[in-house]
């Protein structure tokens, strides 16, 4: 090859890595995904569901099924039995675990007044630095959209960072770039959680003043509850999002850092809520507003 | 074709790993294998005349490593080009060949990829754990370690259904590059 053509291929090689590297500065900064990134995503997430779906099915029947054929007895007509209760048992565990975690969606949007769709997890995150998980909505695909909140029956998963068609992009309450307005009503302390990205934990971390007087009034313990504040719009008041795991204090500095255990198993998720507005707000004069008399039948005297 | 060929296996081992990773009984949330980097590794080894096509499908692999992986786009993608020049000039100097050398081919591979993309999370700030961050890399090294001699083997074998002679085919299968 010539010193000319060498030079020609090198160049257009580094232009091709230049042309990333300018696309990554664009989407650190926005965080959106392009049409193509959509279209490709469209095509993607239902083979991952297929995927997903195959691997959890043929993983349930080798660890409950195919993996116990070895303990067979001597007894072949037992044998055929009991492989057949076997079989049949792993496929009710498999949907025992579904049914589940959708039963617990159940009971949630029937407690709570919020308008909410229900979601199931197909993928994870494959890098560790960023935690998202991918969603595939069932029914109300066009009502979803970015920074909608996502619960589960324990608390605050975290929030929608792209939809697309049927499925949706997830960023956990974990992910470096997270941050959830947060009060922690035993202490009357709010603050802003921020996610550690800890590869071997889900923590996140709220830095907040000292209480500057000794009477013990705002100090935070380990187990309070943490639940979102409200502040910001982002997310309802009141969510659960998990309880202090610990509260270090140093002497040199004027906040105390409280690194917070979430309430929702993030690594274990299976199905999702995703909230599509927040329920209406009580209304604070509701006890002392008179109420109209009945048109008809006897007054009280 | 040759590079279209490729990036399309490597795009169905992103979605087997994306949809499969997290079902496996590992670490909690254990950091996934660069597949991506190990396919930009094999492109810039096996990238005899010119570099820039080899970049390219490195690139195209990242990118769609990004988008089934979650990450920002872009980020495995430069990572990627900047493995597959890397691969491309030490391919005079190493033979990936046995199951051994490409085990360990791909689990340096892996670290170095994680390394690249740690450094370019920082340069974002994203303010990662230092420990957290070395744990990562190396289940990531592991991980792309383990599954290295299978991707190889898939590439090679795109390889050698586009050799034109047996001899050709033979090299490609072995993993005999130049």
């Amino acid at each position: 090859m010539t010193f000319r053509r060498r030079l020609v291929d090198w160049s257009l090689a580094g232009l091709l890595i230049l042309v990333p590297a300018m696309v990554l500065r664009s989407s650190l900064k926005t965080g959106n995904h392009t049409v193509l990134d959509d279209a490709i995503l469209r095509v993607s997430a239902p083979l991952e569901s297929a995927v997903s779906w195959l691997v959890e099915g043929v993983g349930g029947i080798w660890s409950r099924y195919v993996g116990l054929v070895g303990v067979e007895s001597e007894n072949r007509e037992l044998r055929a039995d009991n492989e057949r209760l076997r079989k049949e048992l792993a496929a009710a565990q498999r949907r025992a675990v579904d049914t589940d975690a959708l039963a617990d969606l159940l009971e949630l949007k029937r407690r709570s007044p919020a308008d909410a769709i229900a979601a199931r997890v197909i993928a994870a995150s494959t890098t560790p630095q960023f935690r998202t998980i991918r969603i595939r909505i069932d029914r109300g695909q066009g009502e979803v959209a970015a920074g909608m909140p996502v619960i589960t029956s324990a608390g605050l998963v975290g929030k929608i960072l792209d939809a697309y068609g049927d499925h949706a992009d997830v960023m956990l309450i974990n992910d470096p770039d997270s941050k959830v307005n947060v009060v922690i009503p035993s202490a009357g302390r709010g603050g802003t959680l921020i996610g550690e990205g800890a590869d071997n934990g889900y923590h996140g971390k709220i830095e907040l003043e000292r209480p500057l007087d000794a009477s013990g009034k705002g100090v935070v313990r380990e187990g309070d509850l943490v639940v979102t504040s409200g502040a910001g719009g982002a997310f309802p008041a009141g969510i659960v999002v998990g309880t202090v795991a610990s509260v270090t204090v140093k002497s040199y500095r004027m906040v105390q850092e409280i690194e917070v255990e979430p309430a929702v198993d993030l690594g274990a998720l299976r199905a999702v809520m995703v909230l599509l507005a927040a329920p209406p707000a009580p209304d604070p004069d509701a006890e002392h507003k008179r109420k109209s008399e009945p048109a008809f039948g006897t007054r009280p005297l | 074709m040759r590079t279209s060929s490729h990036v399309l296996v490597a795009y169905l081992v992103l979605l087997v790993v994306a949809s499969v990773w997290r079902l496996l009984p590992l670490v909690p949330h254990a950091a996934a294998p660069d597949v991506g980097g190990l396919v930009a590794a094999y492109l810039g080894l096996t990238a005899r005349g010119r570099i820039a096509p080899a970049v390219a499908g490195a690139v195209m692999v990242g990118y769609l490593a990004d988008l089934l992986g979650g990450a920002p786009t872009g980020l495995h993608a430069v990572v990627g080009g900047l493995v597959c020049i890397l691969g491309h000039l030490v391919h005079r100097r190493i033979l990936v060949r046995g199951l051994t050398m490409t085990l360990a081919f791909s689990a340096f591979v892996g670290a170095a990829a994680a390394i690249a993309v740690v450094l370019i999370s920082e340069l974002a700030d994203r303010g990662l754990a230092l420990g957290s961050t070395g744990r990562s890399i190396l289940q990531i090294a592991l991980g792309t370690g383990a599954i290295g001699p299978t991707v190889f083997w898939l590439h090679r074998r795109v390889d050698a259904a586009f050799a034109r002679t047996h001899r050709e085919r033979d090299a490609a299968l072995e993993g005999i590059t130049s």
